[in-house]
């Protein structure tokens, strides 16, 4: 059959929306540079993707998650970039220093998890905001579904934040990446991206914009060394 | 509904149970014993005519009240804008049903043809050319016409019933017979004569009242009652070129045995506003929140701060992601339900304590960029700063001497003291970043203690996003 010899030999070629099980799919949206070749690489698209649900899976707050969305958030830090629900108070000294500057930014406190999903779908349906970060542990998928829908209507970034566990529960999101801290840097596992299995995590290294190498040499190995039982601890002698 | 005694409109239900029109009170009462009966009230049948003129003056500044409860609306100049006549009467017939009210349209090249459209209830009494508007008046009947109905009888027996007929009588006979005014309003219909209308004009300030039909606590009912002001806000504001910055709605209580103050809902704009839409969905919210601790049974509606119109500044190519209107409608959306304290901007301030630099202030607050600029520090790279500030810090088990938190701290880099505000809160302290065996970089200090106490105490301040 001459037709199926064509679509076998080349069915991306057909459609945008087609490509192999190897082959990574092109994205439709227009995608912001994460600033990390080996990262964007592996991403469809080659980079994040605008005004669609990313599920980012964090085994827990403060691991790396705000410098490796550094470099896209500051390219679209020409609008606005709300914080909603962080675990914690966001530092906005810190995140200037991320090159994100602080009139940008806006902080969304809610008591209710129905408050934060109405804010989250009204912050998508505006569309006039750059990006959206949305800290949320438990979240129901018909809920998921609805941000989504919400998102495809603008050019929003659009991460979610949520712990590693919610990895087993389904989501609408085409892209979910579960992060791990490790040396230097950190681990991401893809979970669910369009484009094939990747078990192996791709570790990043994630350079601090500011040094705090020491200035004389460290007397802290990275060994634990066995703990002698005299006096002031070696560890603690910089 | 009755007027005199007799019944002079019923309800489908009603209807359906067999009232008619003329009946006397006893009679409705023996056939429907719990029949709601109200006695016609030609002020508040007036008030609520007037309302919806106020609602039209949106479409155009020209609108007048004529006879038997019509407007009259000029709608010539307000064709292009609002796009064609459908798509006019399609917004003014929602506009009168979110009013509360049904109407029926007439539309004509003359004031007085689009009058007996209406009034004759075809369905789709549109016309725009004159000689289709002559041919259907030629069609409609003569008693529509005021003037002509003590003549009835006398219509009837020369056989004479539609207008077209009517044309066709010698003139001079009919003015001596019927008056002047049957032949006036005839020539007005078919754009024989000029027609002149005292446009009503609208008040210098806006107040509206709404009286409910019931006693309501339910916030989704008080919207509704509350959208009729608001429709008769944005006619009047478009009719006087006007912006409003502040309205107040005023939630009326019944007077119990003690007068209660009526509930004031004040919604304050970032920008002046006079589509209603915005208005409504910042009401929406801030009547979801308001608890109620007694039935309303009145609605009323003020414009506080009042602003000249700006025209809308359309820009050549639209900027991706809206204008900074959108923005600041978002944001008073998002303050209407989360409330000021919840919705904040960054506001860093000049200080070395790192609580008392990261300042969050309400959102709606203005703070000049110039201001914000000052108190950030020349370099923001010299600082290191945790993305994310515990709210109070965490004292930390030690082990070995060394702070634990879920495992041993590592410190990663040299101490950095901060010893200030001796004038409030004074702190003394070391920083240090540390790092976990999970990789994790967390932001711990020391506090810095006098000679007498021998343990170092550790604190966790921050995570490193």
């Amino acid at each position: 059959m001459v037709c199926s010899d064509s679509i076998s030999a080349a069915p991306e070629s057909l459609h945008p929306s087609l490509w192999r099980a190897s082959q990574l799919a092109r994205s439709s949206n227009r995608c912001v540079d994460t600033g990390h070749a080996a990262l964007s690489a592996q991403l469809p698209g080659g980079g994040w993707p605008t005004g669609v649900l990313v599920d980012l899976l964090l085994q827990q707050p403060g691991i790396g998650e705000m410098r490796l969305l550094r470099s896209a958030l500051a390219e679209v830090a020409a609008r606005r970039i709300v914080l909603l629900q962080p675990p914690h108070p966001p530092q906005a000294l810190a995140l200037a220093a991320l090159g994100v500057p602080p009139s940008q930014l806006i902080w969304l406190r809610t008591s209710r998890t129905a408050d934060a999903l109405w804010a989250a779908e009204q912050v998508l349906r505006s569309g006039s905001c750059g990006a959206l970060l949305f800290w949320q542990n438990q979240v129901r998928s018909d809920s998921l579904r609805r941000l989504h829908l919400a998102a495809q209507g603008g050019e929003t970034l659009f991460f979610m934040m949520r712990p590693l566990a919610a990895g087993q529960d389904a989501s609408p999101a085409p892209l979910r990446l579960a992060l791990r801290p490790k040396a230097g840097g950190i681990e991401i596992d893809f979970v669910k991206r369009r484009g094939p299995q990747r078990d192996a995590p791709l570790f990043l290294p994630l350079s601090s914009n500011f040094t705090y190498t020491h200035r004389h040499a460290p007397v802290d190995r990275p060994v634990t060394a066995p703990v002698a039982a005299r006096g002031i601890q070696p560890q603690l002698v910089h | 509904m009755l007027e005199q005694e007799r019944v002079l409109a019923v309800s489908d239900a009603a209807r359906a149970a067999g009232v008619q029109p003329g009946m006397r009170r006893g009679g409705v009462l023996m056939l429907l014993p719990d029949a709601q009966v109200h006695e016609r009230s030609p002020q508040r049948e007036a008030e609520a005519l007037y309302a919806v003129a106020m609602a039209m003056l949106q479409y155009t500044p020209q609108v007048t009240e004529a006879e038997e409860a019509t407007l009259l609306m000029d709608v010539g100049a307000s064709l292009r804008l609002f796009g064609g006549v459908l798509s006019l009467c399609r917004r003014v017939r929602a506009n009168v049903r979110a009013l509360g009210f049904t109407a029926s349209l007439g539309c004509a090249p003359t004031a007085r043809g689009a009058w007996l459209l209406a009034r004759a209830r075809q369905t789709g009494g549109r016309t725009v050319k004159m000689p289709s508007l002559v041919r259907r008046l030629d069609l409609l009947e003569v008693l529509l016409a005021p003037p002509a109905r003590p003549f009835a009888a006398w219509f009837e027996g020369i056989g004479c019933i539609s207008f077209g007929e009517l044309r066709r009588l010698p003139r001079p006979g009919l003015q001596r017979r019927c008056g002047r005014a049957l032949l006036d309003l005839v020539d007005a219909a078919y754009g024989l004569s000029p027609e002149l209308y005292e446009w009503i004009a609208a008040p210098d300030t806006f107040s509206a009242r709404l009286e409910l039909f019931d006693r309501i606590d339910d916030a989704e009912l008080l919207l509704a009652g509350a959208r009729r002001l608001l429709l008769q806000l944005t006619g009047w504001l478009c009719a006087r070129q006007l912006a409003v910055e502040r309205i107040v709605l005023r939630l009326e209580h019944e007077r119990g045995r003690e007068a209660r103050a009526p509930t004031c809902v004040e919604v304050a704009l970032a920008e002046p506003a006079w589509r209603d839409e915005h208005l409504v969905r910042l009401l929406k919210e801030r009547l979801a929140k308001l608890t109620l601790d007694a039935p309303v049974i009145g609605l009323g509606l003020e414009a506080k701060q009042l602003q000249p119109m700006a025209p809308p500044n359309e820009s050549l190519f639209p900027e991706p992601g809206g204008t900074e209107e959108d923005r600041m409608r978002m944001l008073e959306l998002l303050v209407a339900r989360l409330g000021a304290d919840n919705v904040l901007q960054a506001l860093p301030m000049a200080d070395y304590r790192p609580e008392q630099a990261n300042a969050w202030v309400p959102v709606q607050q203005k703070v000049s960029e110039r201001a914000r600029n000052a108190q950030m520090p020349p370099d923001v790279m010299s600082l290191p700063r945790p993305t994310w500030l515990l709210a109070k810090p965490i004292a930390l088990l030690m082990r070995d001497h060394r702070p634990f938190y879920g495992s041993p701290l590592r410190m990663a880099s040299n101490p950095e003291r901060i010893e200030a505000g001796w004038w409030n809160g004074p702190e003394t302290r070391d920083y240090f970043i540390a790092e976990g065996q999970d990789h994790a970089l967390y932001w711990v200090y020391r506090e810095r203690i006098g000679a007498d106490e021998e343990e170092p105490r550790w604190y966790l301040h921050g995570l490193f996003g």
